[in-house]
């Protein structure tokens, strides 16, 4: 049985008093221990799409099974890295990973000992006592795998998290989650319009349409671990991921809704308030 | 920048000079007996009259009753404040109906509820409380709100996603995700306060600062008059400068606002 299985999830966004269909019915279906990369052309709705997976937004149709029963509704065993790190700067970094620890009504003591492990595997022990703002957007984003982390969850959902980061950042979180991954055994869903991030990090990477999506085409990828993104072996599977990607993005940028509208990330984030 | 070097260049000499020009003027100005003395007292006058005050503990007892009261008011405010503010925020309904109520309550200046609480409490410190209370809840309400209203949605959401949700939403998020703006719900619903206290005390005639004002316009003790003045015009600086401005810059400080 699958770990966690889509079926036919459709969204509708209202944008300015006209309706777009954003999800055509998406199936995918992923195993426990997957790492699947989703990428699209921007506004395709990938975000959207893992959103729903959260349970943070209702899909319009379908549904979304997790070991083989349907879930909604939102809750820490799909856990969510946000593009913007969504990090509490009120809090420092400790407290920041032992949010969800709290929550969960875990006794200080025992918080400290699972969050020093996860600090530990981020390299952030340093950096335990700082407030987010002291951070720079690598170190953020490397609070948030590990506050997500800290809460076991069975299905790790990252929504474009290296997006913001310089090259040189974002190759070096590229190993670390790969590091992350292997010493973890996590299954993780991550959204990317980067394709180079897409065979880096995927053991399949599977490719949204345009509007209304639907997923494409899967692609495994059995390139042995750890890979970089300069490797010039991945080349071929990336200008594969680029072939299905291309004739979409052209799509998308001729498609009617596109002027209307108004920007390319309209339709990915339109669902949110 | 011309900003920056305004801001570093002390000015401490400037106001020192100022002040001591401005009392020296005000004694010579009351030595020349353009008016008598008890329509315009010297600062000689006012000063006997804080350090007579000061010495037989009237304007301690005073200032602690006026305190004391302010901050039973301030508290009571703060707690309703904080709990209309979010159920405004959050619930639409609350937002619509008793939020509008707020908007036009809010209007209403403190003293203007005095005759209110005399007929509800009669001339108690329950009915000097009631004022302060109400003079400075609704100022704590509309930036609770406006702090909840303006949280980041991913903050709630990522709460949510790691279980958050009611009271533990309340208390781990929201409140502290709000709370720069209700800082200056609290300072303003102080002002208010510290405004509604002085004012009761004067019409409620019963103890505090605001009835050593009324004593001394009835004995026409004007140089006492002054002096109170000086203490609650003291009073308000100091909390203003000591408790809100470090309360601001520590949270400032952590949020990384400057």
């Amino acid at each position: 049985m699958a770990k966690l299985e889509a079926r036919n999830i459709v969204k509708y966004f209202t944008h300015e008093s006209h309706r777009l269909q954003a999800l055509g019915g998406v199936n995918l279906k992923v195993e426990s221990g997957d790492f699947v990369c989703l990428v699209g052309p921007s506004g395709c709705g990938k975000s959207t799409f893992l959103r729903i997976v959260a349970g943070l937004e209702e899909p319009d149709g379908g549904q979304i099974l997790f070991d083989g029963r349907p879930v909604t509704g939102t809750g820490p065993s799909r856990i969510m890295v946000f593009q913007e790190g969504a990090l509490f700067p009120w809090l420092t970094v400790r407290d920041n990973v032992e949010f969800g620890l709290k929550i969960a009504g875990i006794p200080p003591d025992k918080r400290a000992d699972i969050s020093e492990r996860y600090l530990d595997m981020m390299q952030l022990t340093k950096f335990a006592g700082s407030y987010t703002h002291q951070l720079s957007t690598g170190m953020k984003q490397r609070v948030a795998i590990a506050r997500a982390l800290v809460m076991d969850p069975d299905v790790l959902l990252m929504d474009e998290p290296f997006a913001a980061l310089d090259a040189q950042t974002r190759d070096l979180l590229l190993i670390e989650t790969q590091l992350m991954w292997t010493r973890t055994k996590k299954t993780i869903l991550f959204v990317t319009h980067n394709v180079v991030e897409a065979a880096v990090l995927g053991t399949r990477v599977a490719v949204f349409s345009n509007r209304p999506s639907t997923i494409k085409r899967e692609l495994e990828n059995n390139f042995p671990r750890p890979r970089v993104s300069e490797d010039e072996k991945l080349m071929p599977f990336q200008h594969e991921i680029l072939q299905e990607l291309r004739p979409e993005v052209k799509k998308s940028r001729a498609g009617p809704e596109y002027g209307r509208a108004g920007s390319e990330s309209g339709g990915g984030k339109g669902g949110r308030p | 920048m011309v900003i920056a070097t305004a801001a570093r260049k002390n000015y401490a000499p400037h106001k020192i000079a100022f002040y001591v020009g401005l009392v020296v003027v005000w004694q010579l100005v009351a030595m020349v007996d353009v008016w008598p003395d008890n329509i315009f007292p010297s600062p000689y006058d006012v000063g006997e009259d804080l350090v007579y005050g000061a010495s037989n503990g009237s304007l301690f007892y005073g200032f602690a009753t006026s305190m004391w009261r302010l901050a039973v008011g301030l508290a009571i405010s703060i707690v309703g404040g904080i709990i209309l503010g979010i159920f405004m925020a959050r619930v639409e309904v609350v937002n619509q109906t008793a939020g509008s109520l707020v908007l036009g309550l809010q209007s209403i200046p403190s003293i203007a509820w005095v005759p209110l609480g005399i007929l509800w409490f009669g001339l108690t410190d329950a009915g000097i409380i009631f004022v302060i209370a109400i003079g400075a809840v609704f100022a704590v309400t509309i930036n609770t709100y406006t702090g909840v209203k303006n949280i980041q949605p991913y903050y709630i959401e990522a709460a949510r996603n790691m279980g958050a949700s009611g009271g533990k939403l309340v208390t781990n998020v929201l409140l502290p995700a709000a709370f720069p703006y209700m800082i200056t719900g609290f300072k303003q619903g102080w002002a208010f306060a510290w405004r509604g206290v002085i004012g009761a005390e004067l019409l409620f005639s019963y103890l505090g600062l605001g009835y050593m004002l009324y004593v001394g316009r009835s004995l026409n003790d004007i140089s006492s008059i002054v002096a109170i003045m000086l203490v609650i015009m003291a009073v308000g600086l100091v909390i203003d400068s000591v408790v809100f401005k470090k309360l601001e810059n520590k949270v400032m400080a952590r949020w990384g606002l400057r």
